[in-house]
């Protein structure tokens, strides 16, 4: 038996041989910076800027491809493909004349052809931004190959920072026309007109991206090579930047972030609201018509606690807009605008709320219709049920449940609830992203519909001038409040992790982020 | 000439539970909510393009019909959602053969260590070996794979830096191999010693160790083979799901392989994906029970294959 033992021994050395794998680490010869970032997983990374949604491929075609304006390593935005723009004296005419040395990756100069096929492309094929740039520019049209001529259905000032969003970025007709739905879906399927061009795609595993040496800024630039990981998991993510494969990661697992405070973990304005919504449609329930029973319910959520169980450092919802929009005065937009509700008060606001649900027929509660309400994962779950909570404790209420849907979306498009978890994250830095939505996307939001906020959001988004501009906006936010399609509770901070201690000059923008401008410290 | 007779009637037989497999998954999956182009700022106009587009606005009877001819022409079409506009037939092959590198290497593992765990445990029932290994493979069934691949994240890669945490890199399929051995390993033990402890009171063994054979022949060449049968049988489905990788191992260490789209694909409502990696899971499922109903035959001659 002893003999049989060291046979058994034997063979299990010899297996254990056979673990041995492993594909060599990638080595890059070059006297630029290579670094690795992680922005999400693949299903993220759409490339075909007409169709990409996503803000990890919304970011990495920041990189790829360039618009007439770009973000500067200031976090500006300067022109990028454009050499020079004109704009007309009623501002409707912006005439653009394109560089001579912006090329594509094939060597192709970029047209303004280009620009128009690119715009075509976004309005027809259905992709979440296609009315990005036929909501504001009623025409456009290339004079000549270096000509671009845009007129705006209304002054916009806000209209660079369109231009600078990767939807807007141009196409080239005839690689789209030859590789059809396949375009952009491996590095050889496209050309690249931005700093880097697309060397490496494994799908599901990372991206290389390749600074180009004939971009017209290439000797500007330190970061030579980019591997773009691919990674679905937060703490997966979180690992490889604390062994320090990763010098960017835009996850982080949110139960380790005080953790991270310190180590490379950075919160910025989320530009964004979380919200709870209303359902004013017709598949919601009666008693949330009622604005008085909105405002209870509005009144009642405890702002302070929320934020406190999330601890996540967010910032107290007294308005739709977030803050750090400032005015000419250097005044805040959210301290400009008149608050929803007084959270300094809560017990009083607990009062008044108690009051309206009387006068609603709902006297403590008695009589409450069973509410459902929607969320999309657990964590949100975990907000609801507080807030459902501080109903049932103040108001008495008691039959509103809580559920996490499968398919949230789905439900909150077709009005399959009566309350939901809402939140709008803006795409860029201009109020009008975050207002505009309870007009273009009323399905989406409450199937709220009030020509009086359409007016005001009209008239803000058509003057260039920014005091009667925020007037407008105000006056939205006056009756968002009164209408309360949804209550806002918090506005909360993006976050990610960054080496700082080794590397400086990441650019963030609305949760895209840019790492051309990155140098090593 | 029997035994070719019923190869053919099973491949027979599996093209028609493929069928059965297609069409039962088509019409489920049409009957889920929402459909693969809800987003978060998704307009209806945008999402009606889309569907267009892809010929979802048509009666479902219809697209799956076009689904089926399709198919019969090897397109299972392109990705919605998870890779856009790429095809599904490629990214399945793409994403098989990394899961398929990391699960041969993880199922010869499984089957190496677990049968001889189960032998070393049989052969030594109620003694300390025994014990230390029901002990083991115990916990190594119970404990959820997220929670072991997350362990040994932690412990070899964030604290003693041994490993890397991500499978690109070099050393980076220790970590998912072990995860995705461990349960089948696990399994195959219990399974073994189970067998072995039956067969080791059978007369014929006796009979061979009467005729002077050494130990190690009697219980690998006379026992082992004879307990084998129920390992085989699970052996079977095991090298199907272990071939085509896990959603823990593949999404923890960042793998580009099959298993993660056995979730995502449903979650995300990609019709073609859900339909491409159904088909060929089932088809990889039939295939190794075929396999199996043959290696009986080899194992043990007495059965017939009828």
């Amino acid at each position: 038996m002893k003999n049989l033992h060291l046979k058994l021994t034997a063979l299990a050395a010899a297996a254990a041989m056979v673990i041995g794998s492993v594909p060599a680490a990638s080595v890059f010869a070059d006297d630029k910076l290579s670094i690795a970032v992680t922005g999400g997983g693949e299903s993220s990374m759409v490339l075909n800027t007409s169709l990409t949604s996503a803000l990890n491929g919304l970011s990495t075609a920041r990189h790829l491809f360039e618009g007439l304006y770009k973000l500067d390593a200031n976090n500006e935005l300067v022109l990028g493909q454009a050499e020079k723009v004109e704009i007309s004296e009623d501002s409707l005419t912006w005439t653009f004349t394109l560089r001579d040395d912006a090329t594509w990756s094939d060597g192709v100069a970029v047209k303004a052809a280009d620009f128009v096929y690119g715009f075509d492309s976004l309005a027809s094929n259905g992709g979440d931004y296609s009315s990005l740039v036929s909501g504001v520019v009623s025409s456009y049209e290339a004079t000549d190959d270096k000509t671009l001529v845009l007129h705006l259905a209304f002054p916009c000032a806000y209209l660079p920072s369109i231009l600078a969003f990767p939807s807007s970025y141009p196409l080239r007709q005839d690689i789209v026309e030859q590789y059809g739905e396949s375009y952009a879906t491996d590095p050889d399927m496209a050309v690249y007109n931005g700093p880097y061009a697309l060397t490496g795609w494994a799908h599901e595993s990372d991206l290389t991206l390749e600074l180009r040496d004939d971009y017209y800024d290439a000797d500007s630039i330190s970061v030579g090579t980019i591997d773009w990981m691919l990674i679905t998991e937060d703490s997966s993510a979180l690992s490889s930047f604390e062994s320090g494969d990763l010098i960017y990661s835009d996850m982080c697992p949110d139960e380790e972030k005080p953790r991270m405070e310190g180590n490379g973990l950075y919160y910025t304005s989320g530009n964004n609201n979380y919200c709870v919504m209303f359902n004013l449609g017709p598949n919601g329930n009666e008693v949330l018509k009622d604005a008085k029973v909105r405002e209870a319910l509005s009144l009642t959520i405890d702002r302070a606690r929320i934020i406190n169980i999330r601890g996540m450092n967010d910032e107290m919802g007294k308005t739709l807009a977030p803050s750090g929009f400032v005015n000419a005065d250097g005044v805040d937009f959210t301290d400009y605008a008149d608050p929803w509700v007084d959270t300094e008060d809560y017990e009083g606001n607990c009062e008044k709320a108690k009051a309206l649900l009387a006068e609603a027929g709902y006297e403590n509660g008695e009589g409450f219709p069973a509410l459902r309400y929607i969320v999309s994962n657990d964590s949100r779950k975990e907000i609801a049920e507080a807030i459902v909570n501080d109903w049932k404790e103040v108001l008495g209420i008691d039959s509103i449940t809580v559920e996490k849907v499968e398919n949230f979306f789905a439900s909150r498009s077709t009005g399959d609830y009566d309350l939901s978890y809402y939140g709008w994250f803006m795409d860029y830095t201009d109020l009008s992203n975050m207002f505009g939505i309870f007009v273009d996307t009323a399905n989406a939001n409450s199937f709220y519909d009030s020509a009086d906020y359409t007016a005001a959001y009209t008239a803000a988004i058509s003057t260039s001038d920014q005091a009667e501009q925020w007037e407008n906006y105000k006056k939205c936010e006056q009756i968002l409040a009164q209408d309360l399609p949804v209550s806002v509770i918090l506005h909360s901070q993006n976050s990610y992790l960054f080496d700082d201690a080794n590397y400086e000059g990441l650019v963030y923008s609305c949760g895209t982020f840019v790492f051309t401008y990155v140098t090593a410290k | 000439m029997q035994t070719l007779r019923y190869i053919l009637k099973r491949i027979l037989l599996a093209v028609l539970s493929l069928f059965v497999i297609i069409t039962l998954t088509y019409f489920l999956m049409n009957l889920m909510p929402g459909d693969p182009f809800m987003s978060e700022k998704a307009t209806e106009a945008n999402r009606a393009i889309l569907i267009a587009k892809y010929g979802l606005d048509q009666p479902v009877y219809v697209q799956y019909w076009r689904y089926l001819v399709n198919l019969l022409h090897g397109d299972m079409g392109t990705s919605f959602v998870l890779q856009k506009g790429r095809a599904v037939s490629t990214i399945i092959t793409d994403s098989f053969l990394v899961s398929m590198r990391l699960g041969v290497r993880a199922l010869l593992i499984a089957i190496f260590f677990g049968i001889l765990l189960g032998c070393v445990a049989g052969l030594n029932k109620d003694k300390a070996a025994d014990s230390v290994i029901r002990v083991i493979t115990s916990l190594g069934i119970s404990v959820p794979g997220y929670v072991l691949a997350a362990v040994l994240m932690m412990t070899l890669s964030v604290k003693l830096n041994l490993l890397p945490v991500s499978y690109k890199q070099a050393g980076g399929s220790v970590m998912p191999i072990i995860t995705l051995a461990m349960y089948p390993t696990c399994y195959l033990a219990r399974l073994t010693r189970a067998s072995i402890l039956e067969i080791m009171n059978q007369d014929f063994l006796r009979t061979e160790r009467a005729r002077g054979m050494s130990e190690f022949v009697v219980v690998f060449i006379h026992a082992l083979k004879n307990s084998l049968i129920p390992v085989i049988t699970y052996l079977g489905p095991l090298t199907a799901s272990i071939l085509t990788g896990g959603f823990v191992a593949e999404s923890v260490f960042n793998v580009p392989g099959l298993g993660r789209y056995f979730v995502s694909s449903i979650s995300s409502r990609d019709y073609t994906m859900i339909l491409g990696v159904t088909i060929f899971y089932s088809a990889l499922i039939v295939l190794m029970n075929l396999v199996c109903d043959i290696l009986y035959k080899l194992v043990d001659p007495r059965i017939t294959l009828e």
